[in-house]
């Protein structure tokens, strides 16, 4: 029996947790006290991007101890709320030439280039098709399934790859539905309901996709150049522009771009992305 | 209806307040999934396509409510029939209070109520239409992610001219609760007129036996405005004590019963 000893551990066990509770309590407020003067920061972008901007702003957020503010919904839309009179912090939005209009407008400081989306062909798992290039779709007894109804680019961009391939007269006659949501189209893909569809490539690494069908690359040569670049600015409305740029600054970093290109967006930082923002001059002049 | 009754209010009768109990519990569990479905579902028919929502923060998707709400329903009418109105449903607890504060409770009996309710089975018939006929068309720009009040604006703001009406027409019928108490469950939810139809399978139910008087002492109890085992009851229990002559029951319905 040695209860004193017994004593002395429990209370230095109790000590360590109550120490270590007030650390992790206090260690996000200290980590952002001094750098910034605010501790939360309003970020919009384009919905496709929000599963990548969700894991990022964790990180971010357990980095600094700043409230990451984030809703993620149709650039367009929100493009059109923000050239209107809606206010937001930081705006990552899809096409070019919705920061180059917000820059025009006076409502953005600046933009950089984040990253570019890709098209891919998808087919069931096994592809029973034979599905090999975007011409296959246009074969007799192809069933296809197109996103043509989904809000812009969706259908667009799809249509437009299907004119640029020459089959697009030929893929509409297979088509056996156009469907209003893409992410609702992907279970009629991976059941076998379809042959074949055109989704951007982020869509086959969503948890709940990833795996469940085969991702065929599609020429780039076939991509519509609009809805390729999606890029990161800060607003006129910041409250504390140091946190904006340095959370603009963590965003393009080489660490969360490879959030980024581990759901499905090529990085702005890799070389295929310097590439890229040559190519379809993604600079902020 | 000169054999009326006075509503009483039997003392020690705690059913009914067990009920907006587990009623006010259904809505913390329930009540933000039910939110999402009006006011953020990016489809014309909430709660029936969670599973392929691009909607990333509703419960309805990333948990299993989606699932267990549809497999729990079945269950619940083949044992209680429309108990699920009468007891879980946020939508119904919301609807029962605002019914609370109306000008007209309808507690009655005539031949406008008797027909009333087939506007259910219109909303079944709408809703049916929507889901198989047209694929249940998504008509709004989800707002994937988003704040509160930042998402509301943002939905309604972008919203497809189908959308905003398919919400308005269920907020109006809402809010048409403050003149007719409980005008969407009694005479507009499509839910509400799917169970309908099949709880006359129920195993158990709220009946009245052959000693009822129609005195409707039972009826202007009711928040659905009905009596036992009629169209719209929910099998709720606030009649359970109100019979003067004790002519309701709770259990199988026996023919001696009738």
């Amino acid at each position: 029996m040695e209860p004193k000893k017994d004593g002395v551990k429990r209370r230095a066990f109790l000590k360590t947790a109550v120490a270590s509770l007030a650390a992790a309590a206090l260690a996000p407020g200290l980590l952002s006290a001094g750098r910034f003067q605010s501790d939360s920061l309003q970020v919009w972008s384009c919905g496709g991007l929000s599963e990548a901007f969700m894991e990022a702003n964790g990180l971010y957020e357990q980095r600094n101890g700043v409230q990451i503010n984030y809703t993620g919904a149709f650039a367009a839309a929100l493009g059109k709320s923000l050239l209107g009179g809606a206010v937001t912090e930081v705006f990552a939005g899809r096409v070019l030439q919705l920061a180059q209009n917000l820059r025009t407008a006076g409502k953005m400081l600046y933009f950089r280039p984040l990253c570019f989306t890709e098209y891919v062909l998808i087919t069931p798992l096994g592809n029973p098709a034979q599905i090999q290039t975007v011409q296959d779709m246009a074969r007799p007894g192809v069933r296809v399934i197109l996103p043509l109804g989904a809000s812009p680019p969706g259908g667009d961009a799809v249509m437009g790859i299907l004119k640029k391939a020459g089959v697009d007269q030929a893929v509409l006659k297979n088509t056996i539905e156009k469907e209003s949501c893409v992410i609702k189209m992907m279970p009629q893909i991976i059941s076998g309901e379809g042959a074949a569809s055109i989704v951007e490539r982020r869509l086959t690494r969503m948890d709940r996709f990833a795996g469940k069908v085969e991702v065929i690359p599609i020429p780039e040569a076939l991509f519509p150049p609009g809805p390729l670049t999606f890029t990161i600015g800060v607003m006129k409305y910041a409250k504390d522009r140091a946190l904006a740029d340095d959370y603009v600054n963590f965003i393009c970093s080489d660490e969360a771009q490879a959030i980024f290109d581990r759901h499905g967006f090529i990085p702005a930082a890799s070389a295929k992305g310097r590439t890229l923002i040559e190519k379809l001059g993604v600079k902020d002049v | 209806m000169s054999n009326q009754t006075a509503i009483s209010k039997p003392d020690g009768f705690f059913l009914p307040k067990v009920r907006r109990g587990i009623q006010a519990a259904m809505l913390a569990v329930m009540g933000q999934w039910a939110f999402y479905g009006i006011f953020r579902c990016p489809f014309l028919v909430p709660f029936v396509n969670c599973q392929v929502c691009p909607i990333i923060t509703c419960w309805g998707r990333i948990t299993s409510y989606f699932w267990g709400f549809w497999l729990f329903l079945p269950l619940s009418v083949l044992f209680v029939g429309r108990a699920f109105c009468g007891w879980l449903c946020p939508g119904g607890f919301v609807n029962q209070m605002i019914g609370k504060l109306s000008f007209a409770k309808l507690r009655v009996r005539n031949r406008v109520l008797k027909f009333a309710p087939l506007g259910m089975g219109l909303g079944l018939l709408i809703v049916l239409a929507l889901w198989f006929g047209l694929d249940n068309p998504r008509s709004m720009v989800p707002i994937r992610v988003g704040e509160f009040w930042g998402s509301l604006r943002l939905s309604f703001e972008h919203a497809s001219p189908y959308w905003l009406v398919r919400t308005f027409v269920v907020l109006g019928l809402v809010a048409a609760g403050l003149f007719i108490a409980n005008l969407w469950c009694r005479f507009a939810c499509p839910t509400g007129g799917l169970l309908e139809l099949f709880k006359g399978m129920a195993l158990f139910r709220v009946f009245k036996t052959s000693a009822c008087n129609d005195c409707d002492a039972c009826l202007r109890r009711c928040e659905m405005g009905t009596r036992p085992d009629e169209v719209n009851c929910t099998n709720c229990g606030d009649c359970l004590k109100t019979c003067p002559v004790d002519a309701i029951k709770f259990g199988r319905k026996r023919k001696s019963d009738e």
